[in-house]
């Protein structure tokens, strides 16, 4: 059954679930804060190699272009699973996001190995300031991705167990937001980290 | 089978800047969602590109991304984070407004700030 356009998605019909909506908006804006700076301590940082490697010298592009499209392929799929919830469809909404959250960890399995890659080099983040803050802005972004697919796994459960109640469907709203967010921040790091870093 | 609710039945509920307004549409096929996957691939290859082959001279290079990945971050927000629905006035647009100011303004005077090449840097 589809909502007729104009009509009020059923995650906003209940008072509170809007509300808490809002509040994950107002988490959102923190998590702007957050990594901003993480965003201004690397660029401050980027040209500060010390003996270790340039940004040009350690970035691969092509496993960078595959997560980025990972992750965009990601965030297309999880805003279906989001319209078949709001469209009530129920087994689509859990096979959108059994998806999302596959992609999600194929992107993070990338990110270990590159990682791992650049540490058994012997770049680690005690090398230089580059490296440290390198780490620690790319870390942040793996790490949320990370927790994102464990909520994504238990989103799954509930949504299998409990279908499409309007808690839940907040709660996919409110997950679908959080991805979207770590796409975006990605998008940044993407050109601010890796193609500025190969420009030289 | 859901319909909008008629008037607004508690209090902070109305919309009280027209700015503010929500907007909201669910079609019957995902049509926005498709376009904006579609757009937002085409222009990280363009920036991928770009950057790659050296299609442009270095000091337009850097800026021509950035504009390229506030566009794509345009299009998250505004496509698939359904940025105008809400329920009554949208206050998450002023919250999430000033977490960006806050954002840029931290990297923008930071770049600013280094740009100085005295003492601090």
């Amino acid at each position: 059954m589809n909502n007729p356009i104009g009509a009020l998605p059923a995650e906003f019909e209940n008072t509170h679930e809007g509300v808490k909506i809002l509040g994950f908006w107002v988490f959102l804006a923190t998590d702007v804060m957050l990594f901003a700076s993480l965003f201004a301590v690397y660029v401050v940082y980027r040209s500060r190699v010390a003996l270790g490697p340039t940004p040009a010298q350690i970035f691969r592009l092509g496993p960078v272009l595959a997560e980025t499209l990972i992750l965009l392929t990601s965030s297309f799929t999880v805003s279906l699973s989001l319209y078949a919830a709001r469209t009530s469809h129920l087994k689509a909404a859990i096979a959108w996001l059994v998806v999302t959250l596959v992609l999600g960890a194929t992107f993070v399995s990338l990110e270990i190995h590159e990682f791992v890659t650049d540490v058994l080099a012997g770049h680690t983040w005690h090398q230089s300031a580059f490296l440290s803050s390198f780490f620690t802005l790319v870390g942040t972004h793996g790490s949320h991705v990370t927790f994102g697919i464990g909520w994504a796994i238990l989103l799954t459960l509930e949504l299998a167990f409990r279908g499409l109640t309007v808690a839940n469907r907040r709660k996919l709203f409110s997950f679908a937001l959080y991805w979207h967010f770590l796409d975006i921040v990605w998008i940044f790091l993407f050109s601010v980290v890796y193609l500025a870093g190969v420009m030289t | 089978m859901r319909k909008a609710p008629e008037d607004p039945t508690l209090p902070g509920e109305s919309v009280e800047i027209p700015l503010l307004a929500p907007h909201l549409s669910t079609p019957h096929f995902p049509a926005r969602q498709i376009a904006g996957y579609v757009t937002s691939l085409i222009l990280t290859g363009l920036a991928f590109a770009l950057v790659a082959y050296r299609l442009l001279p270095l000091s337009t290079l850097l800026i021509v991304v950035l504009v390229l990945a506030f566009i794509q971050a345009a299009i998250q927000l505004g496509v698939f984070m359904h940025l105008r629905e809400g329920r009554g006035t949208t206050w998450h647009l002023p919250i999430i407004g000033l977490g960006l100011f806050v954002g840029l303004g931290i990297v923008g005077f930071s770049i600013w700030i280094m740009l100085f090449k005295s003492g601090v840097s």
